[in-house]
């Protein structure tokens, strides 16, 4: 941004020093050149063991002395949450996944100490079989471009001053010194950056809005509601790196005009309201949030509002409604909120990624990010991949990115052994796209074409054990439950569509209930005054239109492709297979199955519960799926 | 995907059906005073049968700029005057299923959820304190929540009386979240994730073997009051598929049915 004219030099001087003032290096961990050991605590690796593991790590470096020489940082999520407990040992930048408590005196032995490292616990490159020793090496992190994601996993969340070290809160300074909303408006506006949640409305718009319409307060909300399942990346923001969004939203306020702002997080997230309420405390310690920030006179406030599990707050009327304290319906939007929001006023609601975006849009300058990705959606956005990919985790790609590159280069895959089927997109309001559309290119328009959308960017990816009328269920019941019940087409379709969808996962669908389903999709987009009624159909209609087939080996044929329609599934023992080893015997909650221990083993099906128990405990897979009426038909021969 | 056009053309004219209905009842027209709002009084509009039309939906209630209507008792009962505090005790005893009686203090037709036992009060004055503080309704709940396990209905009541908010109002908000308990709480909650990895991990055998190891439903609590067992819909650790929490911070991943009854088992063999 070039400086403005306005009165530089006194603001200018008084703002640097505030911001100089409010670093103290020395509480700051140090770059990646110095001697330290990073260690990801985020939410998966902790319940990989990740404690016990960077407890032995400090006894370790206590025992030799070395606390005070080598820094043990614990890290947000790195992304690569498949690998967990996750370390990295610095300067060189080793990366150790999947380590044990046990590894730890030999990595500090050859790699801490010495400047070596442990060929054995090293990252193996999932085609190759290659070890690779270096972070930066790994497939999944040298195939992403990480603008949002750029520190998390390399900074301590709780620590104000690892944020600050990295430049950190500089590109505020450089707005509040050019004293200029509009151009900060035009900045963001130029830049291409359109909202991440899903819609990608674009936000320099909303914006401009925003300030231009009349209020006596102007307010500004983050959402960070993410209620999607499947999709954590405002999550990994929030626990990661929440100065990146106290930073952007102050930016915004500042854009705006707004002095008081509101963070909506949802309680199914302890953790990121905790470093987030930190984060916040400790800003205000510093100056940077609160009253007179940077000694510029300016203030403006952050609260945290916590979401209570209701799907619908994350549309930006319902959410207001709730931060209100009202039951989170959402209302017709013929008024935007940008006019009538929170508490009447206007209102700025954005998603987490899209504020943390914005520094970096000040930083580099909107040409940086407007270079990146197609020609209507710009810059980069975080996916949560998950599913039967080989690499789950948080992948941050440009727009326009094929899904090919997304799943299989970054992603590294589908598991061991398991084919690719599908991929979900968009949460429940999304679609299943089938494997031949893997290389169309991610953007806002290419998704919604297709059927599918963006949402806040759930990357679900599924193999052939998945069944898609089960899957569809899955998503209906989800939004069944979640409906508000303002509109009866919502409340009660959703309802209808689950039933119609169980009858033809019971083999009991009629070629009636296909057309039904399609009849009633329609209603239901055109009867729902907000977009969870109005994109709740997404997942049948795409089921619909890709996976067809199998749909109607369900009502046709009676029969599930997948094996996961219980009606239509039967477990069997495999006589040719099964040693007599007893296991399942034991296992079988039902008692259904029955035999002598080294003798051949028998369900008895009217006591099975198709539970599945005894397939996962067989070590000779010894119990296959079958359909159920050949499999009846051979047991009346045998 | 394109809108199908609606089906039109009917032969009758719009909501006659309606006029059909309507016109046939004699409404009871009461001459209001000519002053403006707020002189005359409102009463329940009888039909020719004799009986209320007041389905105690409450939209008035809600809808009320002053929240001057408040939904109390039922008209079909004449014994006046009303004790309220004696209705709403006898209410409170009253089993689940069994009838509250209709004219007990009846909100959105939800009768009392079983026997509560009795709080500790003086817990409750942080979350007075809180909402002076200018904390929303949600806020309240979650601290409420925090403290008890659970909202009580007392709690509730005072709440709303703290916030000057009817009661109905309160009890709306609280049981729109999926969050907010009405009832107590076991000692353990089961939290199995239902996200869409979790799903496709195989999340719902888990979910029904916890089912059958406990012997509650989904939503249930043991009658020793040791688990509750519960659905989530994401959690956000999709690496961690199927994945499991018990209470607030232990998270267990990959989860097999087999895995579910042991983890049961264990706790049960822990608390014995």
């Amino acid at each position: 941004m070039a400086a403005s004219a306005k009165n530089p030099t006194a603001r200018q001087a008084r703002i640097q020093k505030a911001l100089k003032a409010a670093f103290r290096p020395e509480l700051s961990t140090g770059g990646e050149d110095t001697v330290k050991i990073r260690v990801c605590a985020g939410t998966t690796c902790n319940a990989f063991g990740r404690v016990a593991l960077s407890d032995a790590l400090t006894a370790e470096l206590d025992q030799r002395g070395l606390s005070d020489k080598v820094r043990v940082v614990l890290t947000g999520c790195h992304g690569l949450c498949q690998e967990g407990p996750i370390v990295v040992v610095h300067p060189q930048g080793v990366f150790y996944p999947r380590l044990k408590a046990a590894d730890i005196a030999e990595i500090v032995e050859t790699s801490v100490v010495g400047e070596g490292v442990v060929e054995r616990l090293l990252y193996r490159h999932p085609e190759t079989g290659e070890a690779v020793p270096l972070e930066k090496d790994v497939p999944f992190y040298a195939g992403q471009t990480r603008i949002v994601r750029g520190m998390n996993g390399f900074i301590d969340p709780t620590s104000i001053d690892d944020y600050l070290a990295r430049g950190g809160y500089a590109p505020l300074a450089e707005v509040l010194v050019q004293d200029d909303p509009d151009a900060v408006i035009d900045e963001v506006e130029r830049s291409g950056l359109r909202g991440r949640g899903g819609a990608g409305f674009p936000t320099g718009k909303k914006w401009r809005f925003c300030r231009a319409n009349p209020g006596e307060k102007h307010y500004i909300i983050c959402n960070g509601d993410e209620g999607d399942p499947g999709a954590f990346m405002d999550r990994a923001v929030l626990e990661d790196n929440p100065h990146s969004l106290i930073e952007g939203m102050l930016i915004a306020a500042f854009a705006i005009g707004a002095d008081e702002g509101y963070v909506y997080v949802r309680h199914e997230y302890p953790l990121a309201v905790a470093r987030l309420r930190l984060a916040l405390s400790q800003a205000r310690e510093r100056g940077l949030l609160g009253n007179n920030i940077l000694g510029t006179g300016w203030n403006f406030d952050l609260r945290i509002n916590q979401g209570a599990g209701a799907f619908v707050c994350g549309e930006s009327t319902a959410l207001t409604a709730s931060i209100e304290g009202h039951r989170g319906m959402p209302r017709g939007k013929h008024i935007r909120t940008v006019a009538h929001g929170l508490w009447k006023q206007p209102t700025n609601l954005n998603n987490v990624e899209s504020y943390a975006t914005v520094p970096w849009i000040i930083a580099n300058g909107a040409e940086a990010l407007a270079a990146m990705g197609t020609d209507t959606s710009k810059g980069t956005k975080i996916f949560s991949l998950t599913g039967k990919a080989r690499n789950s985790g948080l992948v941050e790609v440009p727009m326009g990115a094929t899904l090919r590159d997304v799943i299989f280069g970054v992603g590294g895959g589908m598991q061991e052994g398991h084919e690719f089927k599908a991929v979900q997109l968009g949460g429940p309001s999304g679609g299943c796209l089938p494997a031949d559309l893997l290389d169309t290119p991610i953007d806002f328009e290419n998704l919604t074409k297709y059927g599918s959308m963006m949402g806040s960017g759930g990357m679900v990816v599924v193999d052939e054990t998945t069944c898609m009328v089960d899957f569809a269920k899955f998503f209906f019941k989800f939004t069944a439950e979640e409906s508000c019940g303002k509109c009866v087409p919502c409340r009660i379709g959703t309802q209808r569509v689950l039933e119609i969808l169980e009858r033809i996962s019971d083999g009991e669908g009629t070629q009636g209930d296909i057309d039904l389903l399609e009849r009633l999709s329609d209603d239901i987009i055109e009867g729902s005054l907000c977009q969870l009624g109005g994109s709740a159909p997404n997942p049948v209609l795409t089921t619909l239109r890709y996976f067809r087939d199998e749909v109607m080996a369900h009502v046709e044929e009676k029969r599930c492709p997948a094996k996961v329609c219980r009606p239509l599934i039967q477990y069997l023992i495999d006589p040719e297979a099964c040693t007599g080893c007893h296991v399942c015997f034991g296992a079988c909650p039902t008692d259904a199955i029955s035999g002598e221990s080294k003798a051949l083993h028998v369900i008895n099906q009217a006591l099975c519960i198709k539970c599945d128990t005894c397939r996962q405990v067989c070590k000779f897979d010894a119990v296959p799926v079958v359909d159920a009426r050949p499999a009846l038909v051979e047991g009346r021969q045998q | 995907m394109a809108s199908r056009s609606r089906k039109t053309g009917s032969a009758e004219p719009r909501g006659s059906a309606l006029y059909e209905v309507i016109k046939g009842i004699d409404f009871e027209r009461r001459e209001l005073v000519d002053k403006s709002r707020g002189v005359g009084l409102f009463d329940l509009v009888k039909d020719r049968e004799g009986s209320y039309r007041c389905y105690a939906c409450t939209l008035c209630e809600r809808t009320c700029p002053v929240d001057c209507i408040e939904l109390d008792y039922c008209p079909e009962f004449e014994e006046l005057p009303f004790d309220i505090a004696a209705e709403r005790a006898a209410a409170l005893a009253s089993l689940p299923g069994e009838s509250c009686g209709a004219g007990a203090a009846c909100v959105m037709g939800e009768k009392p959820a079983g026997f509560q036992p009795d709080i500790d009060m003086k817990l409750f004055d942080k979350v007075i304190a809180g909402i002076r503080e200018g904390s929303g309704l949600v806020e309240a709940f979650h601290t409420t929540q925090e403290t008890f396990g659970y909202l009580p209905r007392v709690a509730l009541e005072d709440i709303a009386s703290e916030m000057g908010l009817p009661f109905s109002r309160v009890f709306g908000v609280a049981s729109f979240y999926s969050q907010f308990r009405l009832t107590p709480v076991g000692k353990h909650v089961i939290s199995v994730c239902m996200g869409t990895a979790c799903h496709v991990a195989g999340a719902p055998l888990v979910a029904e073997a916890f089912a059958q190891e406990l012997d509650v439903a989904v939503g249930g609590t043991t009658p020793d009051l040791l688990f509750t067992l519960q659905t989530v819909n994401c959690i956000g650790a999709c690496a961690l598929a199927p994945a499991v929490r018990v209470g607030e911070e232990e998270t267990h991943a990959r989860v097999t049915p087999q895995a579910a009854r042991k983890l049961i088992r264990t706790i049960r063999k822990k608390e014995a």
